[in-house]
This record gives structure tokens, sequence and C-alpha cells, in this order.
């Protein structure tokens, strides 16, 4: 049994769970820049799709993984803008026409597959880099240190996002326009311009987040975010709107799907229980929703569209 | 500096604003007096911006301008203190100040050189307030000055203030009106939007009163005209200031409160033994300063709010910590001081509204299901009978005006004829016909034999309504007298927590500032 | 407000005919080879994509081959309905369309066939993998003995496996899945009972990343022979690859994905047992039969990847095996 404490083990589930938390932590951050300022946007796993794909097929094409990630990231920006085109100017019911965006992108994303690949075929991967000096740390570097730069451009985005939030004036527009957009609107803050900015970063995250999964796993297939976009929303909730918060959701919901794949491995989840774990990560996140969550207050103007009256 | 010649506003169904001619020099507090609805409101933000003119002009300083949007207005020097603050509560005073304008540290904030100046201005002006307080943590008073800070930030030559004081306790009131003294005497001009007469009197260098969107009339000398003609003007008709009343002839006490202790929403005490008795036959009046515990007491009497201690005796039997369900079944009314959150759901219709209360009646059911006929008929009658001015029951509320929302609640919560009536600002941001009629439907009651208690922060409306008088401060009473022996100096020494004889404090010394 | 409405619908209106054309695109008109006489038309409703390297490409793969060797047969398909409800619907508008023989691919269908079935008596319908015809007689069940395949390489595995951990990697404990991860679990203890099996199931069919991260996991806990079932397993294979631990597939032949890794696939010919559906209904059964391929029929067999250099006694042992199962002398129990 000693070797079930096996070091190799615990460094994989750790490990394990960092990379997992990668794209939801990307989604995430993207879309708490958004609903910081009062966007709801549901359509962040079609965007992720569709970046996953084309993030995929450029790197199938020409092989290159970081043009691949770019690719996949601008696919974002543009879903990014029709995202805000309907949102912002159009003023559509947001909850409805993020489920739009999310069809779009899942159809669409299977469509093209379909036509221009049909067969999956593996790609490269993102290179590991371990960091000189702290990845031979033992266990710790193995940990933390031999990622891939994805990985550590995604953990850089949080500090860099919550000085973005806190300290620029474009930052402070954006908490302002999501409590209370009149009254930014009354002194001349461009509540349009402000919430296409923030919708246009979730864009560009959530495709650089797909980019960043389908290259990480070498292939494609339909669905293959399987709705890590609807977590990567529920976890800005989870993360009460702070990019700190997020990643904290995104970490646990990492690491209790690994640790729970790794304890299955090994056995010490019974088989018959195999299901039920299964729903753990979605358990606990629920749970975490329920008890932190409710001590923090959502952006008061969040899924509300502004029109200025006449 | 601003003339408005012959401005049209048309909105659906309505003219609000119909050829307004109206002019402000320099160094003078010109008061812009209407009901609601008679186009005070839309005529301002057309000023600031926020609406485009139908026809007419506008001239700063003598030049044509066009104002698109609030920046165009800032940038004339044109400032405006909204009705509904525009601020963010969740931001500091200093964030809320710097928004929208140009960073010195781009793209960083330069909170730290707002700050200063905020400083800076507040103690020219007598605006004193900490530049990195967080808005939901400042009083209603503390906010508004934030509001003004914003307006002199941006330099405005001409500040336009919407019912700034219908927020306000009277040392509030005062020591806005010194700021707006200091701000005149340096060559600026104020536009003072108010509907409450004396305030207005004492302010203003001259009066505008508009009625139905048109000036129906110009007050150049405000010391040659009553409260009762500016009423008359704004009304179309005579209006009565203060019901008329009867002495009172009370019965045996039908609300006692003995030793009650309520927590506020921080936890911390809000109410801290309060002692309290209420007649049936007889108004009594809470008053006092904001946040000196008022809202705590209605609560815990209404039972949305659970007592720490002490006991709340309605009859003989003891509701505190009673659902409001069993309050209401021990015929206790409520009607809150948050009319859009607590007294009505806006985007309930008004029958919807008027049956919130009592949706469990079998009078309204047939088995599991409403009787909508019954529902439709109670809606009517009352509509009817307290004159609620709606297109139709199955008008949202939220269209309705303030007066005429406050009118239902009234209608609801009397109409199931209480032992006890708990009144909390009962016609706050509401119009004088509708505060004459809603004031009349509560001395009414009294008459009925009701124990009414009024909980209001506006002391006219307190000395107009009330047989005894009782004054609270930071949770405790300060005494209780009657009305024929109260003294409006003297209630608001009390207000400040002096106690009468004592006399030493001041009444500004509260302020409203500290929570 | 009104101009705000109309826009909101023409946005609404024009993503939806978005979706619809991306969704339109998974229906291929398949053979529809030109014959004499009338035109047999089948219809395939199956949950993942066409070309999953799994469970949704057997089937597709097989009605394309039977159509081309029968000719005269026209294929409609629509795939990717994981969604029950968008399945069921697919169903039925085929019966309406007057296909002769409609197959509802995936176990999850059965509740919807049951109540669409009876409202078509001319339609016969298929559904896998099953072995339940409802006792309707316009329904045929058809499954797999996919348990076969998995003992047979998990023969191989046992060889092969030089730290003596042999992974599994399974989506959800039931059906075609249990069958085979089950099979190829005693496949490797009869061949060495000191090997250790490590089965995990990681609760979904379709995510990649999960699947990727059950193989690190069973990687991290010793194995150097991998398999897994179900369409997910496409990210198993791509870690498989990176670590250089080798890799069984099944329900299509995953070669394609890590040539250097992949041993062998088991591969599901289904052709075998719709032909026979085939004959039957030329016979006028409209159903009530319940079909099974196996290595024994040919439906079930066992492809090895060229590419690989298989050790002669390990290929021996496979095809040992595969002739034991076949006479009955060996149990996969």
């Amino acid at each position: 049994m000693s070797d079930l404490l096996d070091q190799a083990i615990v460094v994989t589930a750790i490990a394990g769970g960092i990379r997992l938390a990668v794209p939801l932590l990307l989604a995430g951050l993207g879309e708490t820049f958004g609903q910081r300022s009062g966007v709801l946007n549901l359509g962040v796993d079609g965007i992720m799709l569709l970046g996953a794909f084309a993030g995929y097929y450029t790197v199938l094409q020409i092989g290159n993984v970081w043009l691949g990630l770019a690719v996949g990231l601008v696919v974002g920006a543009v879903l990014g803008l029709a995202t805000a085109f309907i949102s912002v100017t159009l003023g559509a019911e947001q909850g409805i026409s993020g489920i739009g965006v999310y069809l779009f992108g899942l159809g669409l994303s299977d469509l093209l597959f379909q036509k221009l690949v049909g067969t999956p075929r593996p790609i490269d991967s993102f290179p590991r880099v371990p960091i000189p000096g702290l990845s031979s740390i033992p266990v710790v570097g193995e940990m933390f240190f031999r990622h891939s730069l994805v990985v550590y451009l995604a953990f850089l985005l949080v500090p860099a996002s919550i000085f973005v939030i806190n300290r620029t004036t474009f930052g402070m527009n954006i908490r302002a326009v999501g409590e209370n957009p009149e009254a930014a609107d009354s002194v001349g803050v461009s509540v349009a311009r402000v919430r296409y900015a923030t919708v246009l970063i979730g864009g560009v995250l959530a495709g650089m987040a797909g980019a960043a999964l389908a290259i990480d796993l070498g292939i494609f297939q339909q669905n293959l975010t399987n709705a890590q976009g609807f977590i990567a929303v529920a976890l800005v909730y989870f993360g009460a709107w702070r990019p700190l918060g997020v990643m904290g959701g995104a970490l646990l919901y990492g690491l209790v799907n690994s640790v729970v794949l790794q304890l299955k491995t090994l056995g010490i989840i019974p088989r018959s229980w195999s299901d039920i774990a299964a729903m753990a990560p979605a358990v606990i996140t629920i749970l975490a929703l329920v008890l932190v969550a409710r001590r923090f207050r959502q952006p008061a103007a969040l899924a509300k569209p502004f029109l200025r009256e006449a | 500096m601003l003339e408005l010649r012959g401005i049209v506003k048309r909105f659906p169904g309505v003219l609000a604003n119909d050829g307004i001619d109206f002019e402000l020099l320099p160094g003078e507090i010109h008061t812009l007096l209407g009901e609601n609805g008679a186009g005070k409101s839309t005529l301002m933000k057309i000023v600031y911006g926020l609406y485009r003119p139908d026809a007419g002009e506008i001239l700063v300083d003598g030049t044509r301008v066009d104002i698109h949007r609030p920046t165009d207005a800032i940038e004339l020097g044109i400032g405006m203190v909204h009705q509904h603050f525009m601020l963010v509560d969740t931001l500091t005073v200093a964030e809320n100040v710097a928004m929208g304008l140009r960073s010195s540290r781009r793209p960083l904030t330069d909170l730290d050189v707002v700050a200063e100046r905020i400083v800076e201005l507040g103690e020219r002006f007598g605006l004193p307030v900490d530049p990195h307080a967080v808005i939901w943590q400042l009083s209603v008073g503390q906010r508004q000055r934030v509001e003004i800070l914003k307006a002199l930030y941006r330099d405005a030559r001409l500040l336009i203030l919407d019912e700034p004081t219908a927020v306000l306790t009277p040392q509030e009131a005062d020591q806005l009106f010194d700021t707006l003294r200091t701000m005149t005497e340096d060559g600026r001009g104020i536009i003072f939007i108010s509907h409450k007469l004396r305030e207005v009197l004492a302010l203003s260098d001259r009066i505008t009163v508009l009625r139905h969107g048109k000036v129906v009339g110009e007050v150049d000398d405000p010391t040659a005209v009553t409260r009762e003609d500016l009423a008359r003007m704004m009304v179309g008709r005579d209006v009565k200031l203060a019901p008329d009343k009867a002495p009172a002839r009370p019965g045996p006490a039908r609300l006692r409160v003995r030793g009650l202790r309520v927590h506020g929403d921080r936890g911390t005490e809000a109410v801290s033994g309060i002692d309290l008795e209420v007649r049936g036959g007889e108004i009594v009046g809470i008053a006092g300063v904001s946040g000196n515990g008022q809202r705590e007491l209605a609560e815990a009497i209404a039972g949305l709010r659970r007592p720490v201690a002490g006991e709340i005796l309605v009859g003989e039997v003891d509701v505190a910590g009673s659902s409001p369900a069993e309050i209401h079944a021990a015929g206790v009314r409520y009607i809150s001081e948050a009319r859009m959150r607590e007294g009505a759901i806006p985007g309930f219709t008004v029958a919807e509204n008027l049956l919130l209360v009592d949706h469990g009646d079998p009078r309204f059911r047939r088995g599991v299901l409403f009787d909508d006929r019954a529902i439709e008929e109670h809606g009517r009658r009352l509509v009817a009978e307290y004159r609620v001015k709606t297109p139709g029951l199955d008008t949202p509320v939220e269209h309705l005006s303030g007066g005429n929302i406050q009118k239902l609640i009234v209608a609801r919560e009397l109409s199931a004829r209480p032992d006890v009536l708990i009144a909390a600002q009962p016609t706050r941001g509401v119009d004088i016909g509708a505060a004459e009629y809603i004031h009349a439907r509560l001395v009414e009651e009294r008459d009925r034999g009701t124990a009414v208690l009024v909980i209001s922060e506006d002391l006219d409306e307190i000395l107009a309504l009330a047989d005894r008088i009782a004054v609270i401060y930071e949770g405790r009473i300060v005494d209780v007298v009657d009305r024929a022996e109260a003294d409006r100096e003297v209630l608001g020494l009390m207000m400040a927590g002096g106690h009468p004889g004592s006399g030493g404090e001041t009444a500004a010394a509260a302020g409203g500032a500290a929570r | 407000m009104r101009r705000t409405t109309s826009m909101r619908w023409l946005v609404f209106t024009a993503v939806v005919a978005l979706v619809a054309a991306a969704c339109g695109g998974g229906d291929e008109g398949g053979g529809g080879t030109e014959g004499g006489g009338e035109t047999f038309r089948i219809a395939v409703v199956a949950p993942s994509a066409s070309n999953d390297l799994a469970f949704t490409q057997s089937i597709v793969d097989a009605v394309n081959r039977i159509a081309d060797e029968r000719g005269n047969i026209e294929v409609a398909i629509t795939d990717g309905t994981f969604v029950v409800e968008d399945a069921a619907a697919a169903i039925r508008d085929y019966a309406n369309q007057g296909y002769d023989l409609v197959i509802a691919h995936g176990s999850q269908y059965g509740g919807s066939l049951q109540e669409i079935a009876p409202e078509f008596p001319d339609t016969s319908f298929a559904w896998g993998t099953a072995a339940d015809t409802f006792g309707l007689d316009n329904v045929f069940a058809y499954e797999a003995a996919s348990n076969e395949g998995g003992y047979v390489m998990g023969a191989m595995a046992a060889m092969l496996s030089e730290s003596g951990v042999v992974g599994i990697i399974g989506p959800i404990e039931v059906g075609d899945a249990k069958l085979y991860v089950d099979g190829f679990a005693a496949g490797v203890k009869a061949t060495d009972p000191e090997a250790t099996v490590n089965i995990n199931y990681t609760g979904s069919f379709s995510d990649v990343g999960l699947a990727a991260e059950a193989a690190e996991a069973q990687i991290a806990a010793g194995a150097d022979v991998l398999t897994g079932t179900a369409q997910m397993v496409v990210g198993a294979v791509g870690v498989a690859k990176d670590k250089g631990v080798l890799w069984f597939g099944t329900q299509s032949n995953q070669t394609s994905l890590a040539p250097e890794i992949v041993v062998a696939s088991q591969v599901y010919h289904w052709e075998v047992i719709l032909s026979e559906i085939l004959d039957a209904i030329g016979r006028g059964e409209k159903g009530g039969t319940s079909y099974e391929i196996d290595l024994a029929n040919g439906g079930i067999v066992i492809e090895y990847n060229e590419q690989f250099e298989l050790p002669d006694d390990v290929k021996q042992k496979a095809e040992e095996t595969i002739a034991g199962i076949v006479d009955g002398s060996i149990s996969t129990e």
C-alpha cells in the first residue's frame, strides 16, 4: 500500500489539476471582466469551441502551436465583438442570446471539423517549459514549474487582471458600469465602449482557452469543451467576481477532478461508487457556490442592458 | 448665465414641457417649483443633456448651445445633483468623483491627487467627507455632499439640485443651504428643484412655478408670498397644508413597547431599550434624524426584524419575534418607508399589489385558485375609494407616480381595518396633493379608533399629524411631548440628542453624519 | 421598444438559421447508388460524430460498406445527437419520411424508440447496443460481444507490459463499455494472474480533457499499457503517445491517432448483422429478433497495427485466444 502514496501519484494529481484548471481559468477571467461591467455572456462555451477548432486546424495545417493559439484568440475576439453587438448595441436578453452563441459555436465548430478534417488527427502540443531553478525543486518543481508557457501565462493573467480592475481608470470604469451604468453615463463614461471592451476581452480569453485546450490535448472532437465554458461562467459566481476567487474555483474544480480520477485509478474509490464520484466536482462547486457566493453581492447591473432614454 | 426659450419636450402621450422660458443669473438661487410630473426634472434633464428638446433653445452666457450629452453640459460648467444619486455604491468617494475625468497618470488612476482636492473643496464649501470611504457606508446626507463635490470638482458654475432635501433631515438641509449660499457668493448660479414650501421660501432668490409642463407663475420676491400662495400656484386650487383635526379622544393603549432592543443591518444595536405607548384614537409621531433607529423600530413591530430583547404588546398579546403574518393577524398593519422594495412589487399590477398582503384571504380564493372576479372587484373599489390614478387595474405599478403608489399601499393597508397602524415616511417623495390626501386618511383612521404610529424625518409632517411626539436619538426616546406644547426649536435640539433644559448642544452637531 | 424587439427577433432568427445550417451539415447523404428496382432507404441516428474513431463511426462505416456492397441503398445519417430528445426527433422524422430501416445507435435511445416504433408499424427499427426488442415486432436489437475482443487484447497487454500494471479507461460503467472493460481485465488476469489491472471510469463519454487526465493518472500509478473505450479516449491516446506507453483501441481502428504506440484495435463490423437484418426484412420480417456480432461470425475483428513490431509470441497468443473463444474452449468471464 505504500506505493499508493507514491510521490509520482501526488505530483500527477496536483499537476493534472492545474492543467485541467487552465481553460476554466482563462475563460473565467474573461467572463469576470464582462460580468464586472454588467454583461453576462453565456456563450463562452461556443466561443471556446470555435477557438478550439481554429487553433487545432491552424496547428494541423501549419504546425506552429503558438500560431494556433493566436488564431484561436483572434476567432475569440471576432465572436466577442459579435456578442457585444448583440448584448450591448441591440440590448438583447443576455441569457437567451448567450445560448444562441453557444449553439452557434457548437454547431459551426462541428460542421467545420467534419468538412475540413473529418477523422480526428493528432497535432503537436505545447512544449513543456521547465522554469530554470524552480523546476528542480523536488516534488514542488515537478508540480508547479514543469508546465507549458500557456499554463504560466494563464496564472500570470490573474495578478494582471486584479491590477487592471483595481488600479486603472479602465478598471474603475468597468466596476462603475457594472454597478450603476446611469451614474457612469452621467459623467461621460461610455457604457457601451466599456462593455464592448470587456466582452471583447472575454471573447479573446475564451477563444484562447479553447485553443489552449485543443492544442494541449493535441486533438479536436465534436463538443471538445464538454460544457467547460458553462463551468467557467459558474466559477465567476463562485469566485465572487474576483480574479483570485475565479482562480481558486478553477483550481478546486481541476484538483477535485484529478484527485477523484487518481483515487478511482488506485481503487481507493470503489468502482461501484465511480459514477457518484464523477459528480463530486460539480457537487463541491455548487456547495462552495452556495456558501461563498452568498457573502458577496453580484454587480448590480449584471445582465441588464443599458439603453439611454430618449 | 443660463436662458431657456420655449422649451418643448414630448413623451408618448405626455407633453412634459410646453414652451418653457427660464432664466438664471450668476449668484442667484432660482427655484423651480411644481408637483411631481409638472415637468421640472424633464426640463433640467434637457439642460444637462440627458434628454433632447423637441423645440426651443438653450443659451449659456448669451450663446446658443447644443447639449447632446452630459459631458457637453459638464464642459459648459453645468453640474447636476440628481434626485436619485448618480453614485456607484461599491466605489469610494474619490473614485466616484474621478470617474469620467482624465487621470493625470493614465492609464492608471490618480486617486490620491483626487482625494486631496476633495478634502480642499470640502473645507472651502463646508462639505466634509472622507474621500476613501465607500459610498454604501455613507449616510444619505453624506452621499449628497459627494454629488455636489463631483460637480464642484468639475468646476461647475451652474449647479442644478433636483429635490435635494427630499432625503435630508432639517439639520442636513440647513447645512446644505449654507453650502449653497457659499457657492452663490462665489458667483455661481443654482437651480433648486423642490416642492417643500417652507425651505423654498427660506432659500430662494426667485421662484418659477410649473404645472402640467407650463410656467404658471413667477415670484421675484419670495418674502412677499406665503406657503399657501405657492401651494395654490402648484396645484391650481386651495390646498390644506395641514389636515383638519379635531382634538384626539384617545382610548386604552393598543400598542405597548417595553424595553425593546433591536440590532441593525450590520449587527450593532440600533434600538437600545425603547418604551412607547400608542393608544387607540391617537397619532404618535416619532421625530428624529435619519438613521437613529426608526427603521429598525418599525420593522421590529411589523415582524420584519427579530428583536433582541423586550416586549411588543398588541392589546395583551406579546408579538415580539412573531412572523409578519401572525402580526397581521393581531391587527397590525405597516406602511413601509421602502415603498418600491417592501411596500410594493414594481413589476406586479395594481390589482396584484392590492392583494399582496391578503393573498391567502378566503374572500379571494376559490379552492387553490384565485377568484379573479373578487380580486378585480376589490381592486376597483380600492382604486376608486383612495383615488389612485392608474390607467387600469392591470398596469404594473412601476408605471405609476410615487404619490399614486403610496396611495395604493395606504389603500391596501387601511382596507384591512387595522387596530394598530405603523406608517413610516408616509409621504416622502410624494406630491402635495397625494400627501394632503394621505394625511387626511391617517387622521380619519385615528378618528376610527386606530392606534397610529407615524415615523417621519420631516418635522413639518410630524407637527401636522401627531397628537403626541416622541423624539428618537441613537436608538432611545429622548422625550415624549404633547403636540400642543411642542416647539420646533426644542424638538430640533432633542433630535440632536440634547435634552430640554440642558440646552448646551446644538442641533447641527449631529448633522446625520455618523451612522 | 418595438424596434428593439424586432431586432431581437432578427438576431434570434439569424442564429437559429445558422445553427440549423450547421447541424444540417451533419446530415450526409451517403451511398445512394442507383440500380434496378426500388431503392432501400436506411437512416442512422447516432450520439457522437461520424468520424469519432469509436462508437458512432463503427455503425456509419458499416452502413456505408453494406450500401456499397449491395447497391441500390440510400443512406441518411444524423450524428452528434448526444441529447436524447434531439435523437428522438430525428428518429421520428426519418420514420415519417418513410425510411425502410431506422437505426437508433445508442442504448440511451431505447426509451424513445419504445414510444416511437409502435406509431410506425410499416417501418423497421434497429437499436443497439442492446438485446431487448421490447416485444415489438418492428424492432431489431443488436449488440457486440466486445468482451471477446477485449479479452484477446487483454491477453496481449499482459504479455507486453513490463511493469505488470495495465490501465483501463472507461466512460460510465454500462453497456458496451462495461462489457469491453470487463473482458479486457479478464484477459489480462487470465494471462498473468500477478498483473495489476487499474480501471477508472471518468464518468463521461465526451470529456476529452478528463480522459487525458485519466491516462496521466494511470501512468502515474505505474501502467505501461493502456486501453479505453468511448469517444473521449482520443484525449487519452494523446497522453499515451507523449509518455510512450502502449495503447489498445476498440470500436474502430485507432492506429491513425498514434501509429507509434497503438498495438491493435478491436473493430466492429456491424455489416455482418446488418446484412442479416436486411435479409430478414427481405423475407418480410419487420423486427422482433436480436443479433450479436462476435469473433465467430466475423463481426468483431482484431486489426493489428502493421507499423507496430508485435513480438511473434504475442501475436501467436492472440491468434490462439481468438481460436479458443470461437471454438468455445476459452470463456471470457
